[in-house]
């Protein structure tokens, strides 16, 4: 249907909501005033106009009187907008040809101590209304295409789950990895809380399964290098790092690692012992394929040895690989990068660092764990002496009022419950040993965690509330601390043989860069941030850009887990669309008018708008897919030359002047 | 241009003298994600607030044109709300920035001309608080109501009389419809923050300077313009009504006629006489 | 002497660097580059063209200053020898005359220049405003990226860092992609053999003069404000509006001597160009806004110049300018009304308080901003004004080796004499670098002329709107809409200035485009612009004679100003008949021809001499003709000048240096009798009867060829008439004291001397025996005898110096002498100034005569009694009477010595030369340079220059510096071996001619001839000058003009018809 601007016929539809405005509003009163309006073809009131009743009558006028313009007064846009623009879409009308008033939020409700003048007020939202009602145009949706393909960048706890129900789900799935094997952190504990389950036992399955699950691919030892392009259609640059080792050929039988000449500290052994520069960080890896890190191989720094090449018998080793940068194809991207533990080392008066026998919860993992450096037996790495008295201090990198030293202001949610499972491991293992954990709150939230502490407890671990403000290494590498005890308000000057420091989870390492590629925001905290932290807790502020895990908030396992098949929904959502729709909302540029200054361009959130040479200058061009539709750039347009569809100028000042009118 | 500042304002007079029964129009124009929703909310938790607040909702706050933020003063408000998002919180990123910058800009260019800033309000309201919105609504009316009629005369705080504050709304609105000014206005920010081609970060004292003296040749210009639109005037007829020397409406008005937007009329005496180009015909 | 310094041995570098590019430095550099030099300009803005372009007429002339340099400008632009570096401050200079070393810092501009298209939308939208415009003397603002003016060469836009607020909204919109914010101060090492300074001058700041207020009152403006007000390009577009609030003035006051003559503010010295500048710009606002009533407040009116007394004349007998003898007090403003109260004192010594709505503040010429440290780097000195020290006989040359300098860093000065100074001393470079010339310099080769056989007119035209010159008045866009329509015509377009240099490209672009094979440019005089034109489609492959124009500045829009409508058709016309010529025009030849390498020098006073050294210095031939038994001249009358220079030394070492150069060739007691031939190829033939004593068989005839010819005829000092001159002894003229002066015989002294020394006698010139004078008495000097009467209308400028002079030295003899000087106006010009001051601080009695009440000589009535031994012959004493101006009484001055300041008379003998040489006289007798202000040693006629009193009175340091000009003119002939002719030239159909010889009769060129071997007539291609006389004779229509055949003539007639 046509619209014609000229002689607009328009009707006018004023709610009684029940008595929620007619309680107040004089409804006739603004009905017959709508009546008036030039242009106004037939103004009626309805008790509820967003009933089947009132939609019918709506759609009766529209086809008895021939409306071109609908205007409604009732509730909030917020609310009913959509409903009313279907009424209109079902009688062939354009939805965009729908006006609403709203006067029952931001009058009726507000104003019910003033009939009169919230009368008056919602004749004047009407008339506004109505005003721009009549300089609305007919928009048409513009429409993208579907890739049904994800990209789920991180292969951590989150990043595998996400990808896992994708894949299960038949999407085409890519899992862009850093490191030379997924798995991320849960790969480095030892157990899980509360149910002590071993924690590689539980994931190492869902590994295998991505690398047998057709529909994944791992990009392992890559990062996403670019991202161009909107919902539906990103194009995604991925740098594919050197490896060195053909994956397929590598059958990681680790012969070449055993005759490399090259000691390094092994990383995934929080560098408590050592690797070989050909190596697998655990044998567990996905893909299970040696890497060489280019940084410590002989050969790749020093242009001798190529003893790995040599006992490969598959020749599997090729040291003429190159980095490469792919383009990768999807409709949508989760994000889940996960954490970087807090650096302790930034608190100097705990010595990490400079103590042999202060460590963080993370070292104590791989300490603790049969595969560690130990072998699972307890030793302190300063004299590999079996400690008898272990103290944890909470809170170290969270919790922290200014967020000095890098540290959040935040809770990081999961440490006292990993102190308290690696409190109990200890009592299990050594059980006339002392444990004291120095804490602030003890947050035990979550299904069965505070049972899990209760039993802690109950092994005779020492609970003390206070932060120590330091730790004082003793002659024989033993720690002195001495904190009060707020719960009964005595001194403890205490002595102990290692001390775990329980560091919080701080925003991973790169992410300023990955946030500003994926055209992302990040929160106070760091972390990036959500669509809204109640209800969409898995999108971000780019249609098509989803989180998961702990790049989002710092998070247990379970949390993780549940975020990512959160993400993966919407992801799948999204990508199983036929095509995407989006709301004409975007700028439409006078050429003529545009002098291809560029402020658009630079002011635009979501790169919408390029400005391109032609053959009358520089002109700016809009990207409708991918438009927000916010208005920042014809707002700012310094030539004036762009007018914002459905919110024009010419619609706002119409408004005004009608809402200014004396009526 | 200071002068047409202290001309226009009459000192002490019509500070709370508001006229019996003075009931301010106020337009607010409100962000559809975080304002409006923010004012929804004060409906839906019956919050009272004046009626003088009638709202135009937009997608965001950063599509408030500066212009748009004028127009309502031409209209007859006598105050105009802008609200959006919390800084951070904005649905489009950045809106809410260019909101700021252009609200502050815009604060200039009114001390300049001798509107009391105070009738241009801006804040942020998430949609989480409807009472907060309520109060701000209240006060702002207060306030409003303390400033007297916009062109209320000795009633009003500027003392200006209505076409003449309709004069000035005008001189304003065109002023914030000029290519240097938007142009500045969107690169504000990013200057002092981000820095310049050069490399080197605009200190707010020179931004501000800079922006000052822009709002100084533009008020001239567009009051030149304005007068030139309605009759044949002499650069000493604009200075005399601008309050201002005639030296600096002759720079501006020697501007204006060398791009060819005003042109010669005739010679009244010795004064040559300017028209708005084409008027003439 | 500059031309005598050789270069030291070793290494001599053909390139020259010229500091500076206003009009001296163009000079320079094209005179330069012609001769075969490479040269360097190096500017320090970012636009040359220097104060000239920013002026909006010229005097006396008022041409049009930007029409008149816009050629020179472009060819600087464009010249393949001339570098043009802007922006840029020479920083070091290493090495000696012959083999120097410069640093030249190359400031960044932030724009590339080679990737600029000076389109201005840069500049149209730059957000800031916050500068001066310079250009315009600081009457508005420009915006941070900028160019000083439309027709600014390079057309590069520059980013003014000091405002720039980096909004990066210029890069944006930059189509060329020319902006470059990473631009850096770049180092340039460069190697030239000299170096010729042109940095021309500051102006004075007036606000230092707080009593007239300038700074305080808006209307209060500077003369270069005023003169940007009065341009058409200025801030108000030529209208003359004031500065407080646009209205139109109606009195304008002009202040003389701001910054001038003043001993506590600026110089002492006279900054010579004022009093002219002062009248000029009276005239034009009298121009633009004929309710304007000027008054110019001066100390003495200094029109010294040529032609100038009578431009004076005009400006109060035609345009009603009123001018007042005072020094103004004091400038008060009306507050309320801006306008200004002058306080003044009358010619009778009351105060006068008058009211004016607009004061002119005549600002004077200081040494430019960056001299003492310019000073530092080239190693040269200042004199005591902060000008380059150079002296009064060697006026170009600095106190380096090797260094040149010309205009105002040598001292203020106008156009005419900056433009022949920096001939002067590109010749004086090039004498230096003779045996470098055409070492380093770059051959232009054109591309081949396209084929257009068998191709018809394809006809593009190009319409300019000189800024509002033209489009002010002519609707442009409708003249091009309308020559698209017209037959031929494949494209048209509109140009702001067609003649700017990116404009030329255009042009070129579009040639190849459209495959134009004619073109055709509306815009202003073919005069001035059509040999940029021509080399322009030249350049593009086209024929220069493919080429028309159409005149709608000069001879439409500025003589149809208030008739935009008619202006507008009249120019649809003219475009049509350009266009219907056009297409009917042919290729035509320019011949190659052959130059001799040598020079004729007519007269061996002191600018012959010069002349003839330079020429032979610079390796050409010379022939010195001189009609008088001796060398010398008018200078031989010269014992000392202003600053005590021993002239008659000079004039001895002068002509022994010429008498020894083997390249000169001097005839003396000779008499040119014909002058045959033309440029590159002269023939003369000369009397000579320096072997015999005028007897007719010693009379020896010469005859020489030649390639140039130099016309130093010199003039006379006027003999006077009245005054007793000749009748009593005491009576004498300047000359005639200065010879006695210097031969030491004190005028009161001489009967005493002459008993003893029989050669005083002799120096005194014939004048009778008689003593006249004794020491502690009195001598009146009358000014202005011979100069600024009914019969010569010009002022002979060094009269006022000459007596000052001899003041100085009467009472340097005598303290107790009364010296007078009855005077009209003391035009002590320049540095002289102070000489003039020093008179008066030696008591010297200065006493002003109204105009037209010439004093009176008369002998004393009463003899006195005790007159020792002058009373014996019997004349008596003198009396002057006079009436004084200033006490407005009649004196009555006793005088032992009446010295009578007569005038130069030019010589009778100019008619003859001119004639011979077919170039003009003007109408006081002196020779017409081809231009006043841009060829003033340059005749029309080619290869025919001018130098010394010949041209004007002048003195000895300004016709020094002329005779070096005209050689440095004459070398840009001779140094290239072949010149090409004119293609506009008469051919004759051989089949048509019936050897009448009519045509023969008619041509004043002796460009034809019959051919005795088939009857017919013959033309001489390089002596005809395309005048067409011979084919309008022509009876049998056997004679065509070439470029201008009667077909074009009558296409265009009937387009216009």
């Amino acid at each position: 249907m046509q619209a014609s601007c000229a002689q607009p016929r328009m009707g006018v539809y004023v709610c009684h909501c029940g008595l929620n405005i007619a309680g107040v509003v004089d409804v006739e009163a603004v009905r017959d005033s709508a009546r008036a309006l030039e242009g106004v073809v037939v103004a009626r009131d309805n008790k509820y106009t967003c009933s089947e009743v009132g939609q019918k009558t709506i759609a009766d006028d529209i086809r008895d009187l021939g409306l071109d313009r609908v205007v409604i007064a009732s509730c909030s846009p917020r609310l009913h907008e959509k409903t009313f623009r279907g009424v209109l879409e079902k009688c062939g009308m354009n939805p965009f040809l729908l006006e609403m008033a709203n006067i029952r939020e931001q009058c009726s409700w507000v104003h019910s101590g003033d009939s009169a003048a919230a009368t008056e007020k919602a004749k004047a939202l009407v008339r506004s209304a109505v005003a721009r009602a009549r300089l609305l145009s007919p928009l048409s949706r513009s429409e993208g295409r579907v890739v049904p393909k994800v990209m789920v960048v991180g292969g951590g706890v989150a990043g595998i789950s996400a990808a896992l129900y994708l894949g299960n789900m038949g999407i085409k799935t890519y899992l862009v990895e850093r490191e030379p094997s997924i798995g991320g952190h849960m790969a480095m504990l030892d157990k899980t809380f509360p149910t002590l389950d071993c924690s590689l036992c539980i994931l190492s399955p869902k590994m295998v399964e991505v690398a047998e699950n057709e529909n994944i691919q791992v990009l392992s030892y890559s990062e996403v290098e670019k991202v161009e392009g909107q919902v539906g259609d990103f194009r995604v640059q991925v740098r594919r790092r050197a490896r060195y080792v053909d994956e397929a050929k590598c059958v990681g039988c680790g012969d070449c690692a055993a005759k490399c000449p090259v000691r390094v500290p092994d990383e995934f052994n929080r560098n408590m012992g050592e690797r070989k520069a050909i190596y697998i960080p655990f044998p567990q890896a996905i893909p299970p394929a040696y890497a060489i890190d280019a940084e410590h191989c002989r050969y790749l720094t020093q242009g001798k040895c190529r003893v790995c090449e040599k006992v490969c018998e598959r020749g599997a080793v090729v040291f003429d690989q190159t980095d490469r940068v792919e383009t990768v194809e999807v409709g949508a991207i989760v994000v889940a990068t996960g954490f970087r533990p807090y650096d302790a080392s930034k608190k100097p008066q705990y010595g990490y660092g400079r103590y042999p026998n202060v460590i963080t919860s993370l070292d104590f993992e791989r300490i603790i764990c049969a595969d560690g450096p130990t072998h699972g037996k307890l030793k302190r790495p300063g004299d590999q002496a079996t400690p008898g008295r272990i103290a944890f201090i909470q809170c170290v990198g969270s919790r922290d009022e200014h967020g000095h030293d890098g540290a959040g202001a935040y809770c990081s949610r999961v440490c006292c419950m990993i102190t308290a499972k690696q409190a109990f491991m200890v009592k299990e293992k050594h059980p006339d040993s002392e444990v004291y954990v120095y804490y602030t709150d003890m947050r035990t939230a979550g299904k069965g965690f505070e049972e899990f502490y209760q039993r802690g407890r109950g092994e005779g671990i020492v609970f003390v509330r206070g932060k120590p403000g330091e730790v004082r290494e003793e002659e024989g590498g033993s720690l002195r601390i001495t904190s009060e005890d707020a719960d009964s308000g005595c001194i403890l000057d205490l002595s102990f043989d290692m001390v775990v420091l329980a560091v919080g989870l701080t925003p991973p390492e790169g992410l300023v860069d990955l946030a500003q590629r994926l055209n992302l925001s990040r929160s106070a905290d760091g972390f990036l941030m959500e669509g809204h932290p109640k209800l969409r807790p898995f999108e971000t502020s780019i249609d098509g850009i989803y989180l998961a895990g702990c790049v989002q908030f710092p998070k247990d396992i379970p949390d993780s887990v549940a975020q990512a098949g959160g993400a993966a929904a919407v992801a799948a959502a999204t990508c199983s669309r036929q095509k995407i729709e989006m709301d004409p909302l975007g700028p439409v540029i006078d050429e003529d008018l545009c002098i291809g200054c560029r402020l658009c361009e630079m002011l635009c959130p979501y790169g919408a708008i390029k400005v391109e040479k032609t053959d009358r200058g520089y002109k700016a061009r809009s990207i409708e897919v991918a438009c927000k539709g916010c208005g920042v750039c014809g707002a700012s347009c310094s030539a004036r030359a762009i007018t914002m569809k459905h919110y024009s100028n010419d619609q706002i000042v119409a408004q005004t002047r009608a809402l200014l009118e004396v009526s | 241009m200071a002068d047409l500042a202290v001309g226009g304002r009459v000192a002490g007079q019509g500070q709370g003298q508001s006229e019996e029964g003075f009931e301010p129009e106020v337009v607010g124009f409100l962000c559809n994600w975080c304002s409006y929703a923010g004012a929804d909310l004060a409906g839906t938790s019956r919050l009272a607030y004046p009626t003088n607040l009638r709202v135009i909702r937009v997608m965001c706050s950063g599509r408030v044109d500066p212009e748009i933020m004028l127009e309502p003063f031409l209209d007859g408000a006598d105050g105009v709300m802008v609200l959006g998002c919390h800084p951070g919180d904005c649905h489009y990123l950045s809106g809410n920035y260019q909101a700021e910058q252009r609200v502050r800009t815009i604060w200039m260019v009114l001390d300049h001309l001798g509107i009391d800033r105070e009738r241009l309000y801006l804040d942020w309201v998430s949609a989480a608080e409807g009472a907060r919105f309520a109060d701000m609504v209240s006060e702002f009316v207060a306030r409003v109501r303390t400033l007297g009629p916009a062109g209320g005369g000795p009633a009003s705080r500027e003392g200006l009389s209505r076409g003449e504050f309709a004069f000035r709304a005008e001189v304003a609105r065109r002023v914030a419809g000029g290519e240097r000014f938007r142009w500045l206005v969107g690169r504000n920010k990013a200057l002092s923050e981000e820095g310049n081609v050069y490399g080197e970060k605009v200190s707010p004292h020179k931004a501000a300077a800079l922006m000052q003296s822009v709002i100084a040749d533009e008020c001239v210009r567009a009051a030149i313009e304005v007068l030139a639109g309605e009759a044949p005037v002499s650069v000493r007829d604009i200075a005399s009504r601008l309050g201002i020397s005639a030296q600096l409406v002759l720079e501006q008005a020697a501007y204006l006629k060398r791009r060819g937007l005003i042109e010669l009329y005739d010679v009244s005496g010795r004064s040559p006489r300017y028209v708005r180009a084409g008027a003439r015909a | 002497m500059a031309c005598e310094t050789r270069c030291p041995g070793g290494k001599t570098v053909g390139a020259v660097l010229v500091v500076g590019g206003g009009i001296g430095g163009m000079q320079a550099a094209l005179d330069l580059a012609g001769s075969g030099f490479f040269v360097y300009m190096v500017e320090t803005r970012p636009a040359i063209g220097g104060t000239m372009a920013q002026l909006d007429k010229t005097f006396p002339t008022n041409d049009c200053s930007m029409c008149i340099m816009s050629p020179k400008l472009v060819e600087c632009g464009r010249h393949l020898n001339i570098d043009v570096i802007t922006n840029s401050a020479v920083e070091r200079v290493e090495g000696e005359a012959g083999d120097f070393t410069v640093t030249v810092v190359n400031r960044p501009r932030y724009v590339d220049p080679e990737k600029c298209t000076g389109c201005g939308v840069c500049a149209q939208h730059c957000p800031v405003g916050a500068a001066r415009d310079t250009f315009n003397a600081g009457l508005g603002k420009r915006p941070s990226i900028y160019i000083d003016y439309p027709q600014a060469v390079p057309l590069a836009y520059v980013i003014d860092r000091d405002t720039c607020v980096g909004c990066g909204l210029c890069e944006n919109m930059c189509l060329a992609g020319a902006i470059r914010y990473d631009d850096v101060p770049r180092e340039r090492k460069i190697s030239v053999g000299a170096i010729v300074l042109a940095p021309g001058f500051r102006a004075f700041d007036p606000s230092l003069r707080q009593e007239y207020g300038y700074g305080r009152y808006p209307n209060v403006v500077t003369s270069m404000e005023f003169e940007r007000i009065l341009s058409a390009s200025g801030p108000y577009e030529g209208r003359v509006l004031r500065p407080s609030d646009g209205d139109i003035p109606e009195k304008i006051a002009f202040i003389q001597c701001v910054g001038s003559r003043d001993r506590a503010h600026g110089g002492r010295y006279c900054s010579s160009v004022c009093c002219m500048y002062a009248t000029k710009e009276a005239v034009i606002a009298k121009e633009h806004a004929p309710g304007v009533q000027p008054t110019i407040f001066y100390m003495d009116m200094r029109s010294y110049g040529k032609g100038f007394d009578a431009y004076v004349e005009r400006a109060k007998q035609e345009y009603g300018v009123r001018y007042v003898r005072t020094r103004v007090a004091e400038v008060a403003e009306v507050p309320a009304t801006h306008n200004l109260i002058v306080s003044f004192e009358s010619e009778h010594g009351r105060v006068v308080k008058e009211e004016f709505d607009l004061v002119v503040l005549s600002v004077g010429l200081e040494p430019p901003e960056d001299a003492g440290r310019l000073a530092d780097v080239l190693g040269i000195q200042l004199d005591e004004n902060g000008f380059a020290r150079t002296g009064a006989l060697d006026p170009l040359a600095t106190t380096r080796p090797g260094v040149f300098v010309c205009g105002a860093m040598q001292g203020p000065k106008d156009i005419p004499e900056t433009v022949t100074q920096a001939s002067g001393a590109s010749g004086a470079a090039g004498a230096l670098l003779g045996s470098a010339r055409g070492t380093l310099i770059r051959e232009k080769i054109y591309p081949p002329e396209k084929d257009l056989r068998g191709v018809g007119p394809r006809i593009g035209v190009f319409i300019c709107h000189c800024g509002i010159n033209i489009g002010g008045v002519v609707d442009v866009p409708s003249v091009v809409e309308y020559a698209k329509t017209l037959p031929n015509v494949v494209y048209a377009e509109r140009n702001l200035y067609t003649c700017s240099q990116d404009t030329q490209k255009r042009i070129q672009e579009k040639i190849q485009e459209h495959g134009l094979t004619r073109v055709v440019v509306a815009s202003c005089t073919p005069r001035t612009h059509e040999p940029l034109f021509q080399e322009t489609i030249r350049e593009a492959g086209l024929n220069h004679y493919l080429f028309a124009m159409a005149n709608i500045r000069d001879q439409c829009s500025w003589v149809h100003m208030h008739e935009s409508e008619k202006a507008t058709e009249k120019a649809k016309d003219l475009v049509r008949a350009a266009v219907a010529k056009a297409a009917l025009l042919e290729p035509l030849e320019r011949l190659p021809i052959e130059v001799k390498q040598s020079g004729l020098v007519i007269g061996g006073g002191l600018a012959g001499m010069i002349a003839a050294l330079d020429l032979a210095e610079q390796g050409f031939q010379a022939y010195l003709v001189e009609v008088g038994p001796e060398l010398g001249g008018h200078l031989r009358r010269i014992h000392f000048t202003l600053g005590g220079d021993d002239v008659q030394a000079y004039l001895r070492e002068l002509v022994g240096r010429v008498m020894s150069n083997p390249l000169i060739e001097v005839h003396t007691s000779s008499e040119v009798k014909e002058i045959a031939g033309y440029l590159g190829n002269f023939r003369s033939r000369i009397l000579d009867r320096s072997q015999g004593d005028g007897e007719a068989g010693s009379i020896r005839e010469v005859e020489f060829e030649h390639g140039v010819v130099i016309v130093a005829t010199g003039a006379a000092e006027f003999r006077p008439s009245g005054f007793l001159y000749g009748e009593h002894p005491g009576v004498m003229t300047q000359s005639e004291l200065e010879a006695r002066l210097a031969s030491g015989v004190w005028p009161g002294h001489e009967q005493e001397q002459e008993q003893g020394q029989g050669k005083a006698t002799e120096a005194r010139g014939g004048l009778g025996p008689g003593p006249g004078l004794r020491r502690g008495r009195s001598v009146v000097m009358i000014q202005c005898v011979g100069s600024r009467d009914d019969e010569h209308d010009y002022c002979s400028r060094v009269c006022c110096s000459e007596a000052v002079k001899n003041a100085i030295r009467l009472k340097e003899a005598d303290p107790d002498a009364d010296v007078y000087i009855l005077y009209r106006d003391i035009r002590t010009y320049g540095a002289r100034e102070a000489y003039f001051e020093e008179a008066r601080r030696r008591g010297v009695v200065f006493v002003r005569y109204p105009e037209g009440q010439m004093p009176v000589v008369l002998r004393s009535e009463a003899a006195e009694p005790g007159d020792g031994g002058g009373g014996g012959n019997g004349d008596g004493r003198l009396v002057v009477e006079v009436t004084d101006t200033l006490l407005d009484e009649r004196l009555a001055i006793p005088a032992d010595a009446v010295v009578l300041s007569a005038g130069i008379a030019p010589n009778e003998s100019n008619k003859k030369v001119a004639q011979m040489l077919k170039v003009p006289l003007n109408e006081s007798g002196f020779f017409l340079e081809a231009h006043m202000k841009l060829r003033p040693v340059d005749f029309a006629t080619e290869g025919v220059f001018l130098a010394g009193l010949a041209h004007a009175p002048k003195t000895i340091d300004e016709t020094i510096a002329q005779a070096h000009a005209a050689v440095a003119r004459a070398s840009t002939v001779l140094a290239s071996g072949a010149i090409t002719t004119e293609g506009i030239k008469s051919e004759v159909m051989k089949t048509r001619c019936t050897g009448c010889g009519l045509c023969v009769e008619a041509c004043q060129y002796k460009a034809l001839e019959i051919d005795p071997k088939d009857n017919v007539a013959k033309v001489n291609p390089a002596l005809c000058k395309g005048c067409g006389l011979c084919a309008a004779t022509c009876r049998c229509g056997a004679i065509t003009l070439k470029g201008f055949t009667e077909e074009e003539i009558l296409a265009e007639v009937s387009a216009l018809c």
